[in-house]
């Protein structure tokens, strides 16, 4: 089940909602758990038994795990056992085939949804559990609670046990009238991202599929990945909003994921804003126990690209996805030797082009099929290739513009525009400024026009969403295939 | 918390639940008159469904089809699409001047030759040997983005390169130009096809072509069918369009006219008002599609005249037909998306009637379903 759906929006979540709060406080980890658990059956049914599976096995070994090596291991080894038999298996297979040239059949296993969240989430509680960070969860309706609870299970943000433990507690779970509201007006708006910006660039993302082609263009490549970058953050940092909206309302307190990533001024910065909880997965179970930076240059460097590898495997199970992590990587470290101080000292707007210039190249290889179509889209962008199956040596260019490029720019046109905006900080600074105005001024009537207007924005919104759904087919999350 | 928070909560809460009370309390609807189709229908539930998931997909449709207002809600994205975000299409349907059109592009050649190929499958089979060779006509249908695309800056089809390809693969016709004939005010606003009160010079000028005395000269009366017409594009556009008149153009002759059915054996008028109420009104023309029609014309064949025409057509020949008809015995309708080529000769004596492939570019770009 999506956040964006009919299903969810106005049939699963109405009934949690009143069997939540009408149910006595106590009752709220088992109707979380029930609902979540419906939640992930609705999509995966045949999958439940593995969540289950994960779930019951971490959280008994867990209750061991501070005081025996071996059960931390055999933890830790489950989990991920789980992940690369599913996740990666096939991709091994084909790359043991494609490099020995020895024909392997793939196991064509099905990629359970959401198990790359919900299995760093076992991990970063079992790790932190052998380290002695935390105690071990001994209820384990509150543990299964941690890992499947809906709003977080399918595409994050990543929530680390610690930060949850004590609202893992229903009866020490905060619920307000404040926080509700709060919780409705992020889920709206995360729901808006999603189902008005993120669909719709999603469209003409997959333009390039319908379109006959002879009417692509070297334009119609680069703008064709300059959505798919706006497609891409509105899309997850939209369900990121919902996912954090949905816990506020039920009383958690889920960690932000992203900052306006697209306004940093270098890669580093950018990895500080984008997919913050993974970033900071990554870093405190991955990068600082192998070193970190606290070792010699050559381990220093094997580290961070043994880090962005697999932060390029954890997104798919394809060489694309590695190219784009190690391309991070090699961004990152050319950064920390020398980049980050010449970007210093250049233009802030010499900087930002060229962190914008980066993620467009590294989306490249994280929007294609394959190496191969990445190779090529990229040689479309620089002039250098031909479109389709027949495109090679010989085959005619690709012209700069084409007819139909400049028909989709003008429909588009606008929603791009919308979508360049959504992408900065204004519309939030203004809405501050104006709090902050109101506030000096103690200007009841302002305040009032703001409070009436932002309630006018946010029912307008939930109208126009559900206007998009019941037009709309369905429409899964990019994020689902991680 | 501030003043207006538990106020402003009520309301999110109230409009929230109101919405799934709906979603939950409205009865189901069978069919969706806009769009022209059935709607989903509550999924049948069993632990099979669910385990192989066909419930979780079929009810994720029925959300979306069975959601109160729906048309509504449609309506309400499509002014968003055209008024917020400026687009210049909803579900490749425009709207300029009041008229809805479909985008139709680009020119699909292989498309093209794949229905000049069924063509001349036909005309090796049936039509060479024949009489009927030299009395072998095509003429091809502007959609009304013949008129619009270019004008307003939507995707334009090639229409001379469709044109020539037609040409190129129906060596053994006599093709008819209808494009200088045509304009825009000839088509319904909010459909795809031609009003037949509009296409009288059309007939005109195929008669002209073809030899026919009265096509396009008689006396005709215009009947109004229905005053709040609305087309396919109506529908699929999910603007509030206006309603327009559907108007047929008859006189005793075809009035004497009988149209004999094969699907379904049923013998009827040329005009078929019951079919005002159905769907689809257009399909008072002939009751609209249908694989194989015979119109006999007593009033001719009394005078002697046992002139046959058939007609290789898609929708568009339905209003067309009825056009001709005086010049001719008998009229037989053939629509190669109901019936394969090599059937036909079990249902058609071919001894020499003229013939005339009239098709609508829209079918002639996506043709595949010719059999």
């Amino acid at each position: 089940m999506v956040f964006s759906s009919i299903s969810f929006l106005y049939y699963f979540l109405p009934v949690v909602f009143l069997l939540y709060f009408a149910l006595p406080k106590r009752s709220g980890n088992g109707v979380l758990l029930l609902a979540s658990l419906v939640f992930y059956g609705y999509g995966e049914p045949r999958y439940l038994l593995l969540m289950g599976i994960s779930i019951l096995t971490a959280w008994a070994l867990g209750l061991i795990v501070p005081r025996s090596r071996a059960a931390f291991f055999l933890s830790v080894g489950i989990s991920l056992g789980f992940l690369v038999w599913f996740k990666y298996a096939d991709f091994f297979v084909e790359s043991f085939a494609t490099a020995t040239g020895i024909p392997v059949e793939p196991l064509k296993i099905g990629l359970p949804i959401g198990i790359s969240f919900y299995t760093f989430q076992i991990l970063s509680y079992t790790i932190d559990l052998y380290r002695g960070k935390i105690k071990p969860q001994a209820n384990p309706l509150r543990f299964a609670t941690y890992v499947a609870l809906f709003p977080q299970l399918i595409a994050g943000p990543i929530v680390v046990y610690a930060s949850v433990e004590q609202q893992l507690d229903p009866c020490r779970r905060q619920r307000s009238v404040a926080a509700v509201y709060e919780g409705a007006r992020r889920f709206i708006i995360g729901l808006a991202k999603k189902a008005l910006l993120a669909n719709g660039l999603g469209e003409f993302t997959a333009l390039l599929g319908t379109m006959g082609a002879e009417e692509g263009s070297v334009l119609f490549y680069w703008i064709r990945i300059i959505s798919f970058a706006m497609q891409i953050y509105f899309d997850f940092s939209g369900y990121s909003d919902m996912a954090i909206g949905l816990g506020r309302m039920l009383g958690f307190s889920f960690p932000e994921n992203f900052n306006y990533p697209y306004i940093a001024g270098s890669i580093t910065e950018f990895w500080r804003r984008w997919h913050m909880t993974l970033g900071g997965w990554f870093r405190e179970y991955v990068y600082i126990p192998l070193g970190g930076n606290r070792v010699s240059a050559t381990r220093w460097v094997l580290n961070l690209f043994v880090v962005w590898g697999l932060t390029g495997l954890w997104h798919g199970a394809a060489w694309n996805f590695v190219v784009w992590g190690l391309f991070h990587g090699f961004l990152l470290m050319m950064e920390k030797l020398w980049l980050l101080r010449l970007l210093e000292k250049a233009p802030s707007w010499l900087s930002h082009l060229y962190v914008l210039f980066s993620i467009l190249i590294g989306l490249t290889f994280f929007q294609a099929d394959s190496l191969g179509d990445a190779l090529e889209n990229l040689g479309v962008m620089f002039g250098f290739g031909g479109l389709g199956a027949d495109a090679g040596a010989g085959a005619a260019r690709v012209p700069i513009t084409s007819p139909m490029t400049w028909y989709y720019l003008k429909s588009y046109g606008v929603l791009f525009l919308v979508g360049i905006i959504g992408c900065l900080p204004w519309a939030k600074r203004l809405y501050d400024r104006i709090a902050v105005w109101t506030s000096d001024h103690e200007s009841i009537v302002m305040g009032k026009v703001m409070e009436l207007v932002e309630l006018f924005a946010l029912v307008g919104l939930l109208l126009l969403v559900t206007a998009y759904l019941v037009d709309g087919s369905y429409n899964p999350f990019l994020y689902f295939r991680f | 918390m501030k003043p207006w928070t538990k106020g402003k909560l009520s309301v999110l809460v109230l409009v929230f639940f109101a919405l799934a009370a709906s979603c939950w309390l409205s009865p189901s609807k069978e069919t969706s008159d806009s769009e022209r189709r059935a709607l989903a229908q509550w999924p049948e539930l069993s632990a099979e469904t669910v385990l192989d998931g066909t419930f979780m997909d079929e009810f994720e449709t029925y959300a979306q089809d069975q959601f109160p207002g729906r048309e509504k809600f449609r309506s309400l994205k499509a002014l968003a699409e055209y008024g917020i975000f400026f687009k210049k299409d909803q579900h490749d349907i425009y709207v300029k001047d009041g008229y809805a059109a479909q985008i139709l592009y680009p020119l699909n050649e292989n498309s093209v030759k794949n229905a000049a190929e069924r063509f001349r499958t036909v005309y090796e089979t049936y039509l060479e040997k024949s009489e009927s060779k030299g009395r072998i006509f095509a003429a091809v249908i502007p959609d009304k983005g013949y008129f619009m695309a270019e004008k307003y800056g939507y995707p334009a089809l090639d229409y001379d390169r469709l044109a020539e390809l037609l040409k190129e693969d129906m060596d053994y016709a006599t093709h008819i130009n209808l494009t200088d004939t045509l304009a825009l005010e000839d088509y319904y606003r909010t459909d795809s096809h031609w009003r037949q009160e509009q296409i009288y010079k059309v007939a005109g000028v195929l008669g002209e072509a073809m030899g026919l005395e009265r096509a396009g000269k008689s006396e005709m009366e215009a009947v109004i069918g229905l005053t709040d017409f609305r087309g396919v594009y109506y529908g699929q556009s999910a603007l509030p369009l206006a309603g327009e008149a559907l108007v047929w153009l008859t006189n005793d002759v075809i009035e004497n006219c009988q149209a004999y059915n094969f699907e379904t054996n049923e013998t009827t008028g040329v005009y078929q008002t019951e079919k005002l109420e159905a769907k689809d009104p257009y399909d008072v023309f002939l009751g609209g599609a249908a694989a194989l029609i015979t119109v006999e014309n007593p009033t001719a064949q009394a005078e002697g005249n046992h002139r046959e025409l058939i007609l290789f057509r898609d929708s568009f020949g339905s209003s067309l037909a009825p056009l001709l008809l005086e010049d001719y015995g008998t009229v037989t309708l053939v629509d190669l998306r109901y019936v394969q080529a090599a059937y036909l000769e079990q249902l058609i004596d071919f001894h020499g009637q003229d013939v005339l492939f009239l098709y609508g570019a829209a079918m002639l770009n996506d043709s595949f379903t010719l059999k």
